[in-house]
């Protein structure tokens, strides 16, 4: 008896951290995998680990950072494990979850084109300092929630963050292609 | 995190801003419809860990598994099992001692064609003498000295060493 009420305790707890963290999840997902499917498949992975270790729930201290830090973990895993992905895909994805803000079709594939090339520099950056700028374009997260993430001091994140953006200004200046 | 323009951060380049403007429209995508339904349907769906043993439902509303004491006895009786198991396996799996007793190699039979019938090989140390003719009567056998003083014993000692009883004739 007292079990089963634990355990509808632990699933009320699951159900209320998916209704709170699971769109921000999946934004966090897609902005390294930059696919629809496999963002949902990764957040869908993040809570099975959490229901695994729903008992432990109660003893985080920042739930949200630490559901971020299990999708990122997640979503990087996958990424090793995957092809490169090419552009023409990113430019395909964009153009279909792009919101349309009054935009005709042409503005809406020319914006397409124009993040799939940002996207294509920032791969081209080291992966510490890719990891850093994709994070910090989540206003929700502040330097020290980064950190945590990353599993580093807020100093190393704004140290990062500066590097990769003297990276990608020179990129711009001299852009080199992907091969 | 803050814009370019308020975490302090230098953003050199104009175009560094404008692809963290493309990161941030990319970072603040909608997630997809229904969503939270389809991950809550997923959970709801997968089978629930947590324990090694998953006793039947049906056990906990009665009978001796509801009691935690009984519980943990039979526990314990489970890890004496499987302990008490691998202790016998250890001890057969024991190597074997080691003997008391060196069993020797066979012994060597002795050069020559003869069989040694289990005799030991006897190093060739010692010459034995040689007597190619019988004992003259002439000759005087050679009787050890009795009782002569130790310089008398080291000539006759010499003397017999030196005597055709000790060389051997070729």
């Amino acid at each position: 008896m007292h079990d089963q009420a634990r355990q509808h305790a632990d699933e009320s707890a699951l159900a209320a951290l998916v209704d709170e963290y699971a769109s921000m999840l999946y934004r966090v997902a897609y902005s390294v995998l930059r696919n629809a499917a496999d963002a949902e498949d990764a957040v869908q992975e993040a809570f099975l680990r959490v229901l695994r270790h729903r008992a432990t729930l109660h003893e985080v201290r920042d739930q949200r950072v630490w559901l971020i830090r299990i999708v990122w973990n997640i979503v990087l895993d996958r990424k090793r494990r995957a092809r490169t992905r090419p552009e023409t895909d990113d430019i395909a994805e964009l153009g279909r979850v792009l919101p349309a803000h009054g935009l005709n079709a042409e503005e809406r594939a020319a914006a397409a084109q124009h993040h799939a090339g940002v996207l294509a520099q920032v791969e081209m950056l080291p992966a510490k300092e890719r990891e850093v700028l994709v994070l910090s374009a989540f206003e929700e997260l502040t330097s020290v929630e980064i950190a945590e993430v990353l599993d580093i001091t807020e100093s190393s994140v704004r140290s990062r963050l500066f590097r990769a953006r003297n990276l990608m200004a020179d990129l711009l200046q001299h852009p080199r292609s992907l091969r | 995190m803050k814009s370019p323009a308020q975490d302090g951060l230098p953003t050199g380049h104009p175009g560094v801003a404008d692809a963290e403007a493309a990161l941030r429209c990319i970072a603040g995508l909608p997630a997809p419809a229904g969503l939270e339904v389809r991950i809550k349907s997923t959970l709801e769906a997968a089978p629930h860990a947590g324990k090694v043993l998953s006793w039947p439902a049906a056990a906990f509303s009665s009978g001796w598994v509801a009691r935690p004491l009984l519980r943990g006895a039979a526990a314990a009786a489970i890890v004496l099992v499987v302990v008490g198991g691998g202790w016998g396996i250890f001890r057969k799996a024991q190597p074997a001692r080691t003997p008391s007793a060196v069993l020797m190699p066979p012994r060597l039979a002795a050069p020559g064609g003869f069989s040694s019938a289990g005799a030991m090989r006897t190093p060739q140390t010692l010459i034995a003498p040689r007597v190619s003719q019988p004992v003259a009567a002439s000759v005087k056998p050679l009787v050890a000295p009795k009782s002569l003083p130790r310089a008398k014993k080291a000539v006759s000692r010499q003397k017999i060493q030196n005597s055709e009883y000790a060389r051997p004739k070729d």
